[in-house]
């Protein structure tokens, strides 16, 4: 079952939604480069209308933690 | 701000979609399942890289194919001095993208603190940033595109301080009109106005802080949109042949009310809601029609009711002698809007068709897809603003050509009328033509490469070239590019004609590159006097024979038999050649003109 998180990933970094798990990195997937990153941030503010700070942007060092940050905002079905 | 390739049925861009289709492109051209037809280098003084797919999403929905490099980050002075090393490969059109807080920093600080000379200062770096356009300039012979610069956003100021309001307005405002009085100076650079994009959505909310203090990439995502789509807008509007003709409907259209219920006096149209915004739209169509765009009307109505109107209400701005033609009747607009296009001597895919009802626009849409039609707003305060945006007639520069072609629409219509009691060769010798063929000067290159991207029936070869490539031929040893002024009694047509020629080495052959007529000069064996000309020229530069090609288009039937009538045989594929001894010479009723012959030699 695919979650919200993960189809936000799969549209903007355009890697098939199976392959986007928690351990997704911009280590291990050479699609999350530095101009993805921005657009990765533009992205999950408009689809979870949140607005994140950039200490939590800063910390967003993989789909996991992206999702740890989200769920502190209050969002729970990520 | 609607594109014009966008075709009903597609949804609408927004960021999203932009960032798709151009994922998907860049995905056809790595694995080579798609070639670019233009390519784009960008220098920016801050990180450009989420403009990349905005800029091309908006191409790629426009029709155009575009690869897109970025330079090196805040290096726009090593990039105008040594593009070849920054844009490997070679790029058709560069962008320099800078604002105020990166290229003056120290200046604009120092100007915010007091120091009476930092303005000054300021003017010389930009002045340093000019000559460095004008270097690129000459090296490089594609399209130039350097940004108006937006508000200051990222400064220790604000721009709605109460202590010292205007400070940094001063500073910005006399900048950008140093700026475009410096870049003016240096042929065919384009502005991109960035501070009238920032004006229609706000400085606020053109600025993002997060992304800049984390990339130094200081533009909301929204700002970064449209910045694309105006940058698209531009660059898709240098390889597009302009719309040149509105197609307008009348009853709550040009007015509100239908003037057959209605009658004149229950019109609205004037100085009272809603007639005043009518009014406006007719204002915005005059306005448009002095930029060469010519009025038509389609509507199905009594002709002699709509001509009463225009005669006889106080309201109207705009008058009949405003509408280069019309077809008032009860027949389908889809079967009117070739006549039309018929009467004015150009192609319907030059048309713009405008109606307040929604069945006759799909029906059009469905029946003549080459129409941009438009649905006029049903709400009167809609009207212009709705208007006013349509990219349809976007075009970089406005010769004077266009601002006269409807006058001489009005010459031409009297020239037909002249027509209708002569015979052809009698009315021939009765109009007194001239034809003037000069080497093209550079005020003229404008001029030129519009007709080059213009011209489709008398055009032999069809290549189109933007107004960059055509100043590098202009300028080389072996080429030459021809313009061809046409006058006869009733007027001026203007500058309907162009050639380009490349010598052999040697001299003793001329090819004909590029040879091609207005529509509005046919008909008059001008084309038989432009070829006299051209072998004239040759004939003085020691030439023996002419060389030339017909390629056929879906459009250029009428030059088709141009080659074979004129002393040319088939040489091989698509080429022909001629001995200058058997070019025919010029029609006796033509005065042909070489004002250069005596000045040019080598």
């Amino acid at each position: 079952m695919t979650t919200r998180i993960e189809s936000v990933f799969s549209e903007v970094l355009g890697v098939p939604v199976d392959k986007i798990n928690d351990s997704t990195s911009p280590e291990n997937t050479s699609e999350w480069d530095s101009l993805q990153a921005m657009n990765l941030v533009v992205a999950l503010e408009e689809a979870f209308d949140i607005k994140l700070s950039t200490k939590e942007i800063v910390s967003m060092r993989s789909v996991g933690l992206v999702r740890k940050v989200l769920r502190t905002k209050g969002i729970a079905d990520v | 701000m609607s594109s014009e390739a966008a075709q009903p049925g597609t949804p609408p861009m927004d960021p999203k979609r932009a960032r798709a289709l151009w994922r998907e492109w860049t995905a056809n051209m790595e694995t080579g399942a798609a070639t670019p037809a233009l390519r784009i280098g960008i220098a920016a003084t801050f990180t450009a890289n989420p403009l990349v797919p905005y800029l091309g999403g908006h191409l790629l929905e426009a029709g155009v194919q575009p690869a897109i490099q970025l330079g090196p980050y805040h290096q726009l002075f090593q990039v105008c001095l040594d593009h070849r090393s920054h844009f490997p490969g070679g790029v058709d059109v560069i962008v320099l993208l800078w604002r105020i807080e990166d290229l003056m920093t120290e200046e604009v600080s120092a100007f915010l603190h007091g120091d009476p000379e930092a303005l000054g200062r300021a003017l010389g770096r930009l002045s340093s940033f000019g000559q460095a356009v004008a270097a690129l300039r000459s090296a490089f012979a594609g399209t130039i595109i350097v940004n108006l610069p937006p508000f200051p956003s990222t400064l220790p100021a604000h721009a709605l301080e109460l202590s010292n309001p205007g400070n940094l307005g001063a500073f910005h405002r006399t900048i950008t009109s140093a700026l475009v009085e410096q870049l003016s100076r240096i042929e065919g650079v384009r502005l991109l106005d960035l501070d009238a994009l920032q004006r229609h959505h706000g400085v606020a909310g053109s600025f993002d802080a997060r992304q800049w203090y984390l990339y130094h990439q200081p533009f909301s995502d929204r700002f970064l949109f449209e910045t694309g789509a105006l940058l698209g807008r531009m660059i898709a509007t240098l390889r597009r042949a302009p719309r040149k003709c509105i197609v307008l409907d009348c009853d709550n259209t040009l007015w509100g009310g239908v003037v057959g219920e209605d009658g004149v006096g229950g019109l609205q149209i004037g100085e009272d809601f809603p007639g005043w915004a009518y009014r406006d739209f007719q204002k915005l169509l005059l306005r448009w029609r002095q930029q060469g765009i010519l009025l038509a009307i389609a509507s199905k109505n009594n002709e002699a009711d709509v001509w009463e109107v225009f005669e006889k209400h106080s309201g109207m701005a705009l008058k009949r002698e405003h509408i280069s033609a019309w077809q008032i009747n009860w027949e389908p607009k889809a079967e009117n809007i070739p006549k039309i296009a018929k009467a004015l001597n150009i192609g319907t895919d030059s048309l713009v068709f405008i109606d307040d009802n929604p069945m006759e626009i799909d029906y059009m849409r469905a029946a003549r897809p080459e129409v941009h039609s438009v649905l006029m707003p049903e709400e009167p305060a809609d009207i212009l603003p709705a208007m006013r945006v349509l990219a349809a007639f976007d075009r970089l520069e406005i010769t004077k050509e266009d601002r006269g072609r409807a006058e001489m629409m009005r010459a031409e219509q009297q020239r037909e009328a002249a027509l209708s009691h002569l015979s052809k060769e009698d009315f021939l010798r009765d109009l007194a033509l001239t034809v003037e063929l000069f080497p093209a000067p550079p005020e003229e290159l404008d001029r030129i490469a519009q007709l080059i991207n213009k011209t489709n029936q008398f055009n032999l070869s069809t290549i189109r070239r933007s107004v960059d490539e055509v100043r590098v031929l202009a300028a080389a040893p072996l080429h030459r590019v021809y313009g061809l002024r046409v006058a006869d009694k009733f007027g001026d047509y203007g500058l309907t004609g162009v050639a380009i020629i490349e010598r052999s080495p040697a001299k003793q052959r001329w090819t004909i590159d590029t040879l091609l007529l207005s529509c509005r000069v046919l008909g008059r064996q001008v084309e038989t006097a432009f070829l006299a000309g051209l072998a004239a020229d040759a004939l003085e530069d020691g030439a023996h024979e002419l060389f030339a090609s017909f390629v056929p288009s879906a459009k250029n039937a009428p030059a088709a038999s141009f080659l074979p009538d004129h002393g040319f045989t088939v040489a091989e594929g698509h080429a022909w050649r001629a001995a200058l001894t058997s070019i025919p010479p010029g029609p006796p009723y033509i005065n042909l003109l070489r004002p250069h012959c005596e000045t040019i030699s080598a």
